[in-house]
């Protein structure tokens, strides 16, 4: 926020500073353009003047009396060509649309450049002798000249007159013979321009002559227009104070290279004005930047906080489910621990009661071959030798789980011919003591193989099948159908025999589960576990297919397995 | 063109003092070269430089200097503008001479003049003007004449208090005739700053060489 707060106020103040300074080009170059406007009229004017002066010194009369010794009739003859260009006070309409086009006064200047003296009975505009050394040249000008001319009048205000020295030129011989010196009024600078504030005068002689400018205003700009003199005259602007009010400064030489003095033409505008709409800009820049950062802010402090709600509340939860996560994981790690110790405590149990019922069964088994055993000793004998045999099975089974849960045990996978597997099962069937009368049934196609290890595959298939056997009903049978396309090889198993109970079917593969059924039947609840997690270990399942109506079903399905070759096997 | 009506001119003029009896004054007048001065319009004749006014191709007027009876009739000539041009451009005549100045253009022309021996204007006029405007020079001396409206047009006549006097051809050679004898001083006006001049003594019925210089 900061960070465009910044660069908000940078960009404010560019943009106030750029529109400030293109305000004040613009205003320069507005001025200038006013001023060469100007200026283009004074050439207009130069030129008609100058077009004027050039008809007058053609004038046979004038070269008359300049040529034929005839001086005493020079000034009465130019009365006569001039008298449409000297100003009438007392016809004013005449020269009413020849406005700075009528002169106030005519001299002639001789081959060295001495004003000619005029006679005093004729008008041709009033000057003091001062004023009128003032119109001498060093020479005789080849060109016209162009100057300034001062009188000081404290009452009516200084006067500034434009003065033209045109040459006359022999048209036999093309010398410049004498020079007609003319003085009009100047041109109204600031009435012409379109700025009323905008204020013009002429430097020349070293005095400044700009209406109504107090002494102080007039020696500053004075010594503003010495100190630029000394450089290349420019139409360039500069800033300059006067009287503690800035003004916008021109100034330019109007008669550069005359045989007259320098004159310069000064311009100055109060940027008094100018500064106040600049000060004016830059408040209205700054406030409406401010209350735009203001604004943004507040904006993008209510957007923040309704958008950043729902990531707390993610980062919130996102917490809680971590501290969740690692009480899981730990939890889990407990679990895990615990499993691990339970597997190696029931593997470590399963190992070190192993050699105990070993040596407990060769102990009875030592007994039971006594010579002098009565008959009820022996039976008692040979059932405590069967209930070894019983605790060595379930101390395997335990072992084996053990193994299986700890992830040691591997499955070596080979072809394990399953029928032939079945068939030998049904023929330990056959020597077994059959007191139920029960039947079997087979539908066991002949040398189908599945992926497995025999000794695990033998595991499920005595557990399916003895359970068949054991919770079979008198004169029951048991049915075993095979069969295998090419995904899977499913072998079925079913019995007649109370079926299991509805409730209890979706808990006989847990561990040390027994049904109601079995209340009467030697076992621990470990056969259908086992066989269970051995098909799975051979990428395979076991499942109750149904159980009802004096018929229970299960279900295996393994991987099926091509023959292996005659040469492998033998 | 101007060259050749100048000739005209001065063949006009030699014509009743050559048919005339009594001696003669031949001779020849070096006569200054022609201004090297840029000239803008070849048209002019008259020049006036520093002050100096002369004749461009440059001519002598050879005039005798003594005390001549004056005469009972003053002459009359004429000074006429034509195309826009004095013709001719340069005449002699003796004092007392009346110049008539007929205006052969259609436009209007004003003749003056500001020379010292004889000012004079004689405002606007056109062709039709009657009586012709014309002037009495009863100064001797030169008289430069302008047209106020055509600033180009410029002409002298050098009033002269002599009636034998002559203009030279432009190669300076001149011929005085029908001369009275005695002791004389024989002038050549080559400009209005310069005029060369011999005594001379002329004796009846002959001819005189005299050169200048």
């Amino acid at each position: 926020m900061i960070v465009v707060s910044a660069i908000s106020a940078l960009t404010l103040y560019i943009v106030e500073n750029r529109a400030t300074v293109n305000f004040e080009r613009e205003l320069k170059q507005e001025f200038q353009y006013g001023l060469a406007a100007l200026h283009q009229s004074q050439q207009i004017r130069h030129a008609a003047i100058l077009e004027r002066c050039r008809a007058l010194v053609k004038k046979s009369r004038i070269h008359a009396a300049l040529e034929d010794n005839a001086i005493d009739l020079l000034y009465p003859s130019a009365r006569e060509e001039l008298r449409d260009v000297m100003e009438n006070p007392q016809d004013s309409s005449s020269n009413a649309g020849l406005h700075g086009l009528s002169a106030k006064f005519y001299r002639f200047l001789d081959r060295e450049g001495r004003v000619i003296s005029p006679p005093t009975d004729i008008d041709i505009g009033q000057l003091s002798k001062t004023e009128e050394s003032q119109l001498s040249l060093p020479h005789t000008p080849a060109t016209p000249q162009l100057g300034y001319l001062g009188r000081d009048n404290p009452t009516e205000g200084d006067e500034l007159y434009e003065v033209i020295a045109m040459p006359i030129v022999s048209s036999e011989t093309g010398e410049s013979i004498a020079t007609l010196v003319l003085g009009f009024a100047p041109m109204n600078l600031d009435a012409l321009a379109n700025h009323p504030a905008l204020r013009s005068g002429i430097d020349t002689n070293g005095r400044l002559y700009l209406t109504a400018l107090s002494p102080s205003a007039s020696a500053v700009l004075s010594n503003k227009i010495s100190n630029t003199q000394s450089g290349p005259a420019t139409r360039n602007s500069q800033r300059v104070e006067i009287d503690g009010t800035p003004y916008l400064f021109f100034h330019t030489i109007l008669n550069p290279g005359s045989l007259f003095p320098a004159a310069y033409e000064i311009s100055i505008y109060p940027l008094a004005d100018f500064l106040f709409r600049q000060r004016e800009l830059r408040w209205q820049v700054g406030g409406i930047g401010g209350l735009v950062l203001i604004g943004g802010f507040l904006i993008s402090r209510f957007l923040a906080t309704r958008l950043a709600k729902p990531v707390e509340e993610l980062a919130f939860d996102s917490a809680n489910n971590f501290a969740l996560r690692q009480q899981a994981e730990a939890a889990l790690e407990t679990t895990n621990r615990e499993l691990q110790r339970s597997m190696r405590f029931s593997a470590d149990a399963s190992h070190q009661l192993k050699t105990p019922v070993t040596v407990l069964r060769a102990g009875l088994e030592e007994l039971l071959a006594e010579p002098h055993l009565s008959p009820r000793q022996c039976d008692e004998l040979a059932a405590l030798v069967h209930q070894t045999y019983r605790l060595s099975g379930v101390i395997e089974d335990l072992l084996l789980l053990s193994r299986m849960e700890a992830g040691r045990l591997a499955i070596d996978f080979s072809p394990v011919n399953l029928s032939h597997l079945i068939d030998g099962w049904l023929d330990d069937l056959g020597a077994l003591p059959d007191p139920l009368a029960l039947k079997a049934e087979t539908d066991v196609p002949p040398n189908i193989y599945i992926a497995g290890e025999q000794r695990y595959v033998t595991l499920i298939l005595q557990n399916l099948l003895e359970n068949a056997r054991k919770y079979n009903r008198q004169n029951g049978r048991i049915h075993i159908a095979l069969r295998s396309d090419e995904t899977q090889v499913v072998l079925t198993i079913g019995n007649t025999g109370r079926p299991i109970e509805p409730e209890a079917q979706e808990h006989i593969f847990e561990r040390f589960h027994r049904g109601t059924a079995g209340e009467n039947i030697p076992g621990y609840g470990l056969g259908l576990n086992l066989a269970r997690e051995l098909s799975r270990l051979h990428r395979g399942e076991l499942r109750l297919v149904r159980s009802r109506d004096d018929w229970t079903e299960f279900e295996v399905k393994f991987c099926p397995s091509a023959r292996p070759c005659l040469n492998k096997v033998s | 063109m101007l060259r050749s009506s100048l000739f005209v001119s001065i063949s006009f003029l030699l014509i009743p003092l050559i048919g005339q009896a009594g001696a003669t004054i031949e001779g020849h007048v070096d006569l200054p070269k022609a201004p090297t001065a840029a000239v803008m319009n070849q048209r002019y004749e008259v020049i006036t430089n520093g002050g100096v006014v002369s004749i461009n191709p440059p001519l002598a007027v050879v005039y005798l200097e003594g005390n001549f009876p004056a005469t009972d009739t003053p002459k009359t000539e004429q000074m006429a503008q034509r195309n826009f041009t004095f013709l001719p451009a340069v005449l002699a005549i003796r004092t007392g001479t009346r110049v008539e100045f007929p205006n052969e253009d259609n436009a209007y022309h004003n003749i003056f003049s500001y020379s010292p021996p004889k000012r004079f204007d004689l405002g606007r006029y056109r062709t039709d003007e009657r009586p012709v405007p014309s002037e009495v020079f009863d100064k001797p001396g030169l008289v430069t004449l302008r047209c106020d409206i055509h600033e180009h047009m410029r002409a002298i006549i050098l009033v002269l208090d002599t009636p034998h006097f002559v203009l030279s051809d432009t190669a300076g050679n001149f011929r005085l005739t029908d001369l009275p004898p005695g002791r004389y001083t024989l002038k050549a006006w080559l400009n209005s700053k310069t005029t060369l001049e011999h005594a001379v003594e002329i004796q009846a019925d002959s001819t005189l060489r005299s050169d200048f210089p």
